[in-house]
């Protein structure tokens, strides 16, 4: 008789996180492709991000920026629709550039000594760095002025106000520009330094969905009866989130489960379906 | 009501399939070429509001 093997959310969470990186990489592939390229719409047109960027001009002029195209509001829609049910569950678990980011952490700790990281045990290794409080609370602010930045440009330009400057298109776009260039640099020196350092500052897709960490019904509960405050989980939290079980709807949140997987108390952290809050 | 962490992965894929599809089918679907169509959302509210009064 063979053995069960037991469930790992993680497992789940790295298969899943390699199929888009896969699938968005074919993409972008395809696109490159003699012929290809306006087949369905252009890259951005499969954007998460595109939709938002279009939607001011859609509405006021009825046209969507160039290489953007009404995909891009089905691929929005998809993306609002898991916010809706879980919150920002997209960015840890869909979204390619959270994927790539956490394989750096991993690549970046392994690479630099760290040879088996031990779940709930502070990393050894030097990088990522948790930047301290006195930086990284202001400097979360900055992508909420990313997206206030985007939604008034994209009024007043022909292309998507992100596009020069997309890590989406710099990792998975497969046609570089200079800027392109530059910002790959700066995602992949930034993803070493900090631990998902896009998503922390600058994502203003992520400034959109944080809203909904605090309204999907499917979220997180502690149980303090059993909750023994060892802080395993702040340890192994990829946004830096400060004393995880009791801000378990806090905005910057993606859902990513590690606190619960990390968790060494049964029954501390709960997954519930609750429609309003008590 | 509890949830067996499990099925959250299967949850969150349906969410976003099932709104994807719920988008494709209002007409938000995939063509050839970048920007396009006709009267805004906001002027075919406004021509609506218009026909009603």
């Amino acid at each position: 008789m063979t053995a069960v093997k037991p469930f790992s959310l993680a497992k789940s969470r790295r298969t899943i996180q390699w199929m888009v990186v896969i699938g968005t990489l074919v993409i972008g592939l395809r696109h490159i492709m003699p012929g290809e390229a306006s087949r369905g719409g252009s890259f951005d047109s499969f954007c998460a991000f595109g939709g938002i960027e279009t939607i001011l001009p859609f509405l006021f002029t009825g046209h969507t920026l160039k290489s953007t195209n009404l995909l891009n509001f089905s691929v929005q829609l998809g993306t609002l629709g898991v916010s809706l049910v879980a919150g920002r569950a997209f960015c840890g678990w869909l979204c390619g550039l959270g994927a790539i980011q956490d394989f750096i952490t991993q690549w970046t700790r392994k690479f630099i000594g760290e040879k088996r990281h031990i779940r709930g045990r502070q990393s050894t290794a030097i990088f990522p760095l948790r930047l301290p409080s006195i930086l990284d609370h202001p400097l979360r602010y900055a992508k909420y002025l990313v997206l206030t930045v985007v939604l008034i440009a994209s009024l007043f330009m022909a292309f998507p106000p992100l596009r020069d400057f997309c890590p989406v298109r710099a990792v998975f776009g497969l046609h570089m520009t200079a800027l392109l260039w530059v910002t790959l640099a700066v995602f992949l020196a930034g993803s070493v330094l900090v631990e998902r350092f896009w998503c922390k500052y600058l994502c203003p897709l992520g400034a959109t969905l944080a809203i909904f960490n605090k309204l999907s019904p499917v979220r997180l509960v502690l149980d303090n009866h059993h909750c023994n405050g060892c802080g395993r989980c702040d340890i192994e939290c990829s946004m830096g989130i400060a004393d995880v079980p009791h801000h378990l709807d806090h905005p910057e949140c993606v859902r990513c489960m590690e606190c619960l997987n990390t968790c060494a108390v049964n029954g501390s952290l709960i997954l519930i379906y609750e429609k309003e809050k008590k | 009501m509890k949830i067996h962490p499990r099925y959250y992965p299967a949850i969150i894929i349906t969410a976003y399939v099932i709104f994807l599809l719920i988008g494709i089918l209002l007409g938000f679907g995939p063509e050839r070429g970048g920007a396009g169509h006709g009267r805004s959302a906001l002027m075919q509210f406004t021509a609506a509001l218009e026909g009603l009064t």
